[in-house]
């Protein structure tokens, strides 16, 4: 009865890489079975170590080529600075995920412009004329030009740089336009 | 010749960073040091050679996909099996497939083929093919792949006192199917019940 609490003790000390107990020890000294496994324990590791070379000995190496050309082909010398563990990742996912995205978002588009046409416009919906007036009293005219005028004064600038482009050319080529 | 040698002396780890940036020689260092070991750690759950080899290949396939996935900082050898053992128990779980003998079969009266199928019968690992599915993998990564209890248990999703349990039970087994003359192999010209126990022989006891 003690004996299997014994043997359990030298797996665990085995396992843990620990000394036995030293009840356990005492037991060893009268007890051949306790001993025997003991032994048995301590000399596994050496045994599976050396039948586990014996065995792979006998592994046939044709697997090897078998799983090496079932491989999918990948580019090769791809660049080693970049982050290594997530190149390939990223990389098919980038190529999946952008054309995907965009097909998404025009499709969603497309249908909320479709839907927007054809349903019949609720009265929520016609809100959005009385918004558009309510839009125009806050912002008269004048504002909504001065909000363009970056581009007009954009305009301004380039034709007066033409003109005295223009202007600068006439003197110094001394031509005479209009004459 | 000296990529070879550069790939050899690489470590497991090394050569899963090489191949997530692109090498495919590197992966084809870790086919060759994994896939025998792989083949014995399977070989038990499948019932032919050919199974084991599909899933060495399914295993090596899905790895070679999710090699971005790995994190050079844990160990390849646990993140290989891990793989290899899921694929094993989907496989086994779809095909039912019968728990095949590591002992080979007598089948020839050659005595010359009965001294070498002796010899092979006197591996333990053929003796541990008897053993329960699930105490023949605790041995193998245990004394095979010399990996501590908790990444056995990380690979086999099992508690780490249960993978104690599962090697205690192992050892046990192993010892009843062993005949004296097996296991007292390493006292030959002592008679083991003569022997006198010494610690130091018990090397991490």
């Amino acid at each position: 009865m003690f004996c299997s609490i014994h043997k359990w003790l030298i797996s665990r000390a085995v396992d843990s890489k620990k000394q036995i107990p030293a009840f356990t020890k005492r037991h060893l000294g009268r007890c051949d079975s306790c001993r025997e496994f003991a032994q048995l324990c301590g000399s596994l590791k050496q045994r599976f170590t050396h039948d586990t070379s014996a065995i792979l000995e006998g592994y046939n190496k044709a697997i090897d080529q078998k799983v090496i050309s079932a491989l999918p082909e990948i580019k090769e010398s791809r660049s080693t600075l970049s982050r290594p563990g997530l190149v390939p990742n990223l990389f098919s996912k980038r190529t999946f995920l952008v054309p995907s995205l965009v097909a998404a978002s025009l499709v969603l588009v497309i249908s909320i412009s479709i839907l927007f046409l054809t349903l019949p416009r609720s009265k929520e919906v016609n809100s959005l004329a009385n918004i558009s007036d309510l839009f125009n009293r806050i912002y008269p005219a004048r504002i909504l030009e001065k909000a363009e005028s970056p581009l007009e004064k954009e305009y301004t600038e380039l034709k007066e740089t033409i003109k005295s482009t223009a202007e600068f050319l006439i003197s110094r080529l001394d031509v005479r336009l209009g004459q | 010749m000296d990529k070879v040698i550069i790939l050899k002396d690489l470590s497991d780890e090394e050569l899963a960073a090489d191949t997530a940036a692109g090498s495919r020689s590197s992966f084809e260092e870790l086919i060759s040091r994994y896939s025998p070991r792989l083949f014995y750690f399977l070989r038990y759950k499948t019932a032919s050679d050919q199974n084991v080899e599909d899933l060495i290949q399914e295993t090596f396939l899905k790895a070679f996909r999710n090699i971005g996935r790995f994190d050079p900082k844990r160990k390849f050898s646990t993140w290989l099996y891990t793989i290899a053992a899921r694929q094993a128990v989907s496989l086994y779980r779809a095909n039912k497939t019968k728990k095949p003998s590591l002992v080979p079969m007598a089948s020839s009266q050659d005595p010359q083929e009965i001294v070498i199928q002796k010899q092979e019968s006197q591996n333990l690992w053929i003796l541990a093919g008897k053993l329960s599915q699930k105490e023949y993998k605790a041995l193998w990564l245990y004394y095979a792949e010399d990996m501590p209890v908790k990444n056995i248990a990380e690979i086999m999703k099992k508690k780490k006192v249960t993978v104690r349990v599962l090697l205690h039970r192992a050892r046990i087994n192993l010892a009843k199917k062993l005949d004296k003359s097996v296991y007292s192999e390493s006292f030959v010209g002592e008679n083991p019940a003569e022997h006198k126990f010494s610690f130091s022989e018990i090397g991490e006891i």
